[in-house]
């Protein structure tokens, strides 16, 4: 009844556990994959990363600001722990690096079901919002990548652009299977008590609640113009938020801050679509994009 | 939040504990995140209601010990799952600055508590007289003071078959052994233990202490763990740092 495929990829249902959440062991992606439709990793990059220092995470009133700066063992040792993987969901290995970097991560990982492009991390420089920024840069990495790969491949987009839609079409241009919308929004906490940001990193990105309409707005409009499938995220807590972004046009869903109330979520989610769906006598494919029908 | 350092004592030349005039709603055994600006935030075991107590081992616990009385430091939590309360006899087991959650923990349980307490030299105990009129067994490895020798060494010349609780917070070596030995005496059901992982978030999302094989957080579904499930788990066997890299534990 939840089914959903994107391209070549089946998933059981339409959550997916969204990058940099739970993706840094295969333990923790190998828990998540019992309940989730999909999980992603947290994005690996060619040379190993510490990332900043703490704190790299601040909860808001509204959300929650991070800066942990692309930290990862390096594309080789991150491989070696996937290879325990269950294989219980699909496995997208979420990508993270500059234009020559990127297309070379893809051959480590032959347990991947898909690869996602993080061209949206806003904390990184030259490894994020930069390339995501500009949609021929976009377009090109995609190219590159589908040389090298013939699983799905997403982008995910950053919302700190002007035409988040001119981003999307690069990336379809450029071969992409789907789009991942969206990334953190750039923001800043600061402690007045010491008159500076809280975050080492000075900026970080905001998840969760706060930036959910901002999301479901993004997704409405990708959907309007792409032909490839959207996902959406940003601030889904409860199956009314999944629907939302459904009804906005995304085929799936990916849940990130939201595991901060419990990795139960997916499991509340799921079933909560499902009770939609048999109260409204409706399909998931009724619901998908139906905002932009009525 | 933003909380004043009410009242400062050093417990002994490397070993602090900072008290605020707050409580946290809180059970022994939760942390709480500190951020001392310009140093890494980093996750501290309560040492009582309105405390935290922390032995100078990197950056920001040498600040720490430097921090006057009046200064904001920023906290957040207590986060995790913390010590749980059984009724009959209790051990509580520590090992060097691993008494800090515990002395939270015996002041809370209150009766019917028996300590084991090891470090490696006399200067090192903290706590002592508060602890002092409990029934302790103190330890020093070089024989300074007390009993000579490790935990483990005392551990394995008692009756571990009378209690129906054992607390359990010291290095993770020290646990690896307590471990073993549990297994050997098929107790570890009866087993609550502490332990630690480097950590970001604190609130579990991030994913930086996670244990394997379950891939269970430290900083929600810990720090205190059931000594069955510790067992069969890499805790004594390796740990990871920021970038998730995995580092074999060297005895």
């Amino acid at each position: 009844m939840l089914e959903v495929r994107i391209g070549d990829m089946v998933l059981e249902n339409p959550t997916v556990l969204a990058s940099g959440i739970m993706g840094t062991t295969v333990s923790s992606l190998n828990r998540i994959a019992r309940v989730a439709g999909g999980v992603v990793t947290k994005s690996v990059t060619s040379e190993p990363r510490e990332g900043f220092k703490n704190p790299t995470v601040v909860n808001v009133n509204c959300g929650i600001l991070n800066a942990v700066g692309l930290s990862n063992p390096s594309a080789k040792l991150f491989a070696q722990e996937l290879e325990r993987y269950n294989g219980e969901a699909p496995l997208i290995v979420s990508l993270a690096g500059s234009e020559e970097e990127i297309p070379e991560l893809v051959s480590f990982f032959p347990m991947a079901q898909g690869f996602e492009l993080n061209l949206s991390c806003p904390h990184v420089g030259s490894m994020g919002a930069e390339l995501g920024s500009d949609p021929e840069l976009v377009e090109n990495i995609c190219r590159r990548v589908k040389k090298r790969t013939s699983k799905p491949i997403f982008v995910k987009l950053s919302p700190n652009v002007t035409d988040i839609v001119e981003i999307g079409r690069g990336a379809e241009r450029g071969g992409a299977d789907g789009v991942v919308a969206i990334n953190t929004l750039r923001a800043m906490v600061i402690d007045v008590e010491a008159g500076k940001p809280i975050l080492s990193n000075r900026i970080g990105g905001l998840s969760g609640k706060a930036i959910k309409p901002v999301a479901v707005r993004c997704v409405y409009e990708l959907f309007e113009t792409l032909k490839i499938p959207v996902i959406g995220c940003g601030g889904i807590i409860t199956w009314r938020d999944a629907v939302e972004f459904l009804m906005a046009g995304a085929s799936a869903v990916q849940i990130g801050s939201g595991v901060f109330y419990g990795t139960s979520i997916f499991k509340s989610v799921i079933e909560g679509i499902k009770d939609f769906l048999v109260r409204k006598n409706l399909s998931l494919e009724d619901v998908i994009g139906m905002a932009h029908r009525n | 939040m933003y909380i004043r350092i009410a009242e400062k004592v050093m417990e002994n030349p490397e070993t602090v504990t900072l008290y605020f005039s707050y409580e946290f709603p809180s059970v022994p055994g939760q942390f709480v995140m500190v951020d001392v600006p310009g140093k890494e935030e980093i996750p501290v075991s309560l040492s009582s209601e309105s405390s935290i107590t922390v032995k100078a081992v990197g950056d920001t616990t040498q600040k720490m010990l430097n921090l006057g009385k009046g200064t904001i430091v920023g906290i957040r939590g207590p986060y995790g799952n913390g010590f749980k309360a059984v009724e009959g006899n209790k051990l509580v087991v520590g090992g060097g600055i691993g008494i800090a959650p515990l002395r939270y923990l015996v002041r809370w349980l209150e009766r019917d508590i028996d300590v084991v307490y090891g470090v490696k030299t006399v200067k090192e105990f903290i706590f002592f007289e508060e602890l002092r009129a409990k029934n302790v067994v103190f330890i020093t490895e070089n024989g300074s003071f007390g009993e000579k020798g490790t935990v483990i060494d005392i551990l394995e010349s008692m009756d571990l078959g009378k209690y129906d609780q054992i607390y359990v917070c010291g290095p993770e070596m020290m646990i690896a052994s307590i471990l073993n030995l549990f297994e050997r005496e098929k107790i570890l059901p009866l087993t609550q233990i502490s332990v630690e992982r480097y950590m970001k978030c604190g609130i579990g999302i991030c994913g930086s202490c996670c244990i394997d094989p379950f891939g269970l957080r430290v900083c929600v579904e810990g720090p205190v763990f059931n000594g069955e499930i510790l067992k069969n788990s890499e805790i004594g066997k390796y740990h990871r740092n920021g970038s998730g890299r995995k580092y074999v534990w060297k005895n």
